[in-house]
């Protein structure tokens, strides 16, 4: 996404506090028993999502991720690394194998949490880019999306003004609002759920498009 | 009194002095039991004085709870005893009396312990070192909570034998471990678990050097306790190692230093 330099500068970027599991190494090797598994898939899940949520991460691309290329296509607004000290600790020197991760993000899908973007349960090979599956992380789900952008237009009183879709996300009266530069498809996918409801409606192209609430 | 009672009337004579002798006895007794009665009573106030003015201090003062737990056990009452059928009158008494302070303290610990237990068991199988069940309960406690010894979680999992042997404290070196699962270990399982508590994790090879194991043995008891999920495998290491899910509460310092 083309966000405009001056976003980046905005919100410094903490370092975000890994919780105790990612410190322990076994935590990145998949576990043999089933239930050892199992709080081991739901620590990851609840660690990828504070990760995502700290750092405003949208998407989660496995490539750019597991393996350690600094050219993810994430988000701008992320620290260079984007998400590649999520799944690699290297100061253990341990790291979680592409596919353990790709299981993790299953199980986050399964959960409601994550959605493989272009569909797909993920276990077959992405349909994007070869071996790289992308998955948009709901740290917030388009619901809770949809709320948040539904209470701030009653608060501002802006039902039945027509609002552009930069606007909302990148334009001066949403700084400080929690929505401020999400991921346009991601606002996207919040907006459908308004319009399904019949609170909004969206007009106009592909790159100019305007919502109005009702 | 030396007059023989010979005619009818010593019949009637005698059986008037035992009969005055018996209600003698019966007053004597009353008395007695009025005396004890009075006795139990007062010290029954005097107890419930006691915990009510230090209630506040017996639920926010580890080593006064800990003296006060003490003295009770020595004259022979446990503040804790709920529902044992033998001093059913008593106990309740106890219950009572404390009913405010010390019991609802260590029942409530006891359904902490119980959640963590549960929470916890999916990663570490059902066996959880008491001070690491300790940092958990007071982690989810509010602030200005009174705080929790280890002492006063040993208490409450006392507490929940009436419940039956699903919750039992087992030692390991010299470790206290709370147990939730109804399972034994075996001697070389506890070895083993013994053997972690050092750095947190074990080897087969560390097993065989240290323990002079064979190499079956030293694979077979930790398969178990993978099994079991009581260790979890770290398959990045030069060698396998097998680590305690207990050390992932202390990981930050050790593990990464």
């Amino acid at each position: 996404m083309s966000t405009p330099a001056a976003a980046a500068s905005g919100a410094a970027p903490t370092t975000f506090d890994f919780p105790r599991e990612y410190h322990f190494p076994p935590f990145f090797t998949r576990q043999t028993n089933v239930n050892t598994h199992r709080a081991q898939l739901e620590k990851w899940s609840s660690l990828v999502l504070a990760y995502c949520a700290h750092h405003k991460l949208y998407k989660l691309s496995l490539s750019a991720s597991a393996a350690s290329n600094n050219n993810n296509n994430n988000n701008d607004e992320s620290p260079s690394g984007g998400a590649e000290d999520l799944f690699h600790n290297r100061k253990l020197n341990r790291r979680l194998s592409t596919a353990d991760a790709r299981e993790v993000l299953e199980f986050m899908r399964k959960e409601g949490r994550a959605e493989f973007v272009g569909g797909g349960d993920g276990s077959s090979s992405g349909r994007e880019g070869g071996g790289g599956a992308v998955a948009w992380i709901y740290w917030k789900t388009p619901e809770e999306w949809a709320k948040e952008i539904e209470s701030w237009v009653d608060e501002t009183a802006q039902k039945g003004t027509v609002l552009t879709l930069y606007e909302l996300t990148q334009g001066e009266d949403t700084r400080g609002s929690t929505f401020h530069g999400l991921d346009p498809d991601l606002l996207q996918k919040a907006l459908q759920v308004l319009v399904k409801r019949g609170k909004a409606q969206i007009f106009g192209q592909e790159d100019s498009q305007g919502v109005k609430f009702f | 009194m030396s007059r023989k009672g010979v005619g009818l009337a010593a019949f009637d004579r005698s059986r008037l002095t035992s009969a005055q002798f018996a209600s003698h006895g019966n007053s004597l007794r009353n008395t007695n039991a009025q005396a004890l009665e009075t006795q139990l009573s007062v010290f029954k106030s005097l107890l419930q004085q006691f915990a009510q003015t230090h209630a506040k201090d017996i639920r926010s003062n580890p080593s006064f709870r800990a003296q006060f737990a003490r003295m009770c056990s020595a004259i022979g009452v446990d503040p804790l005893a709920s529902s044992s059928s033998a001093g059913a009158g008593s106990s309740s008494v106890w219950a009572q009396l404390l009913g405010r302070s010390v019991n609802d303290f260590y029942f409530e610990l006891a359904v902490r312990v119980v959640e963590v237990c549960g929470a916890t068991r999916g990663e570490n199988g059902g066996l959880i070192g008491v001070k690491e069940l300790r940092e958990r309960v007071m982690r989810g406690r509010m602030e200005g909570a009174p705080e929790v010894t280890e002492d006063d979680v040993l208490r409450a999992v006392g507490t929940l034998k009436p419940l039956g042997s699903s919750f039992s404290v087992v030692k390991v070196g010299n470790k206290p471990y709370i147990r939730s699962v109804p399972k034994e270990l075996s001697t070389d399982q506890s070895a083993v678990l013994e053997a972690v508590q050092v750095l947190g994790y074990v080897s087969v090879s560390m097993l065989i050097v240290n323990l002079r194991w064979t190499r079956p043995r030293s694979q077979t008891v930790i398969e178990d306790l993978l099994g079991e999920g009581m260790l979890w495998v770290d398959k990045q290491a030069e060698e396998w190692e097998y680590w305690s899910p207990g050390f992932m509460m202390s990981a930050e310092g050790a593990g990464t230093g």
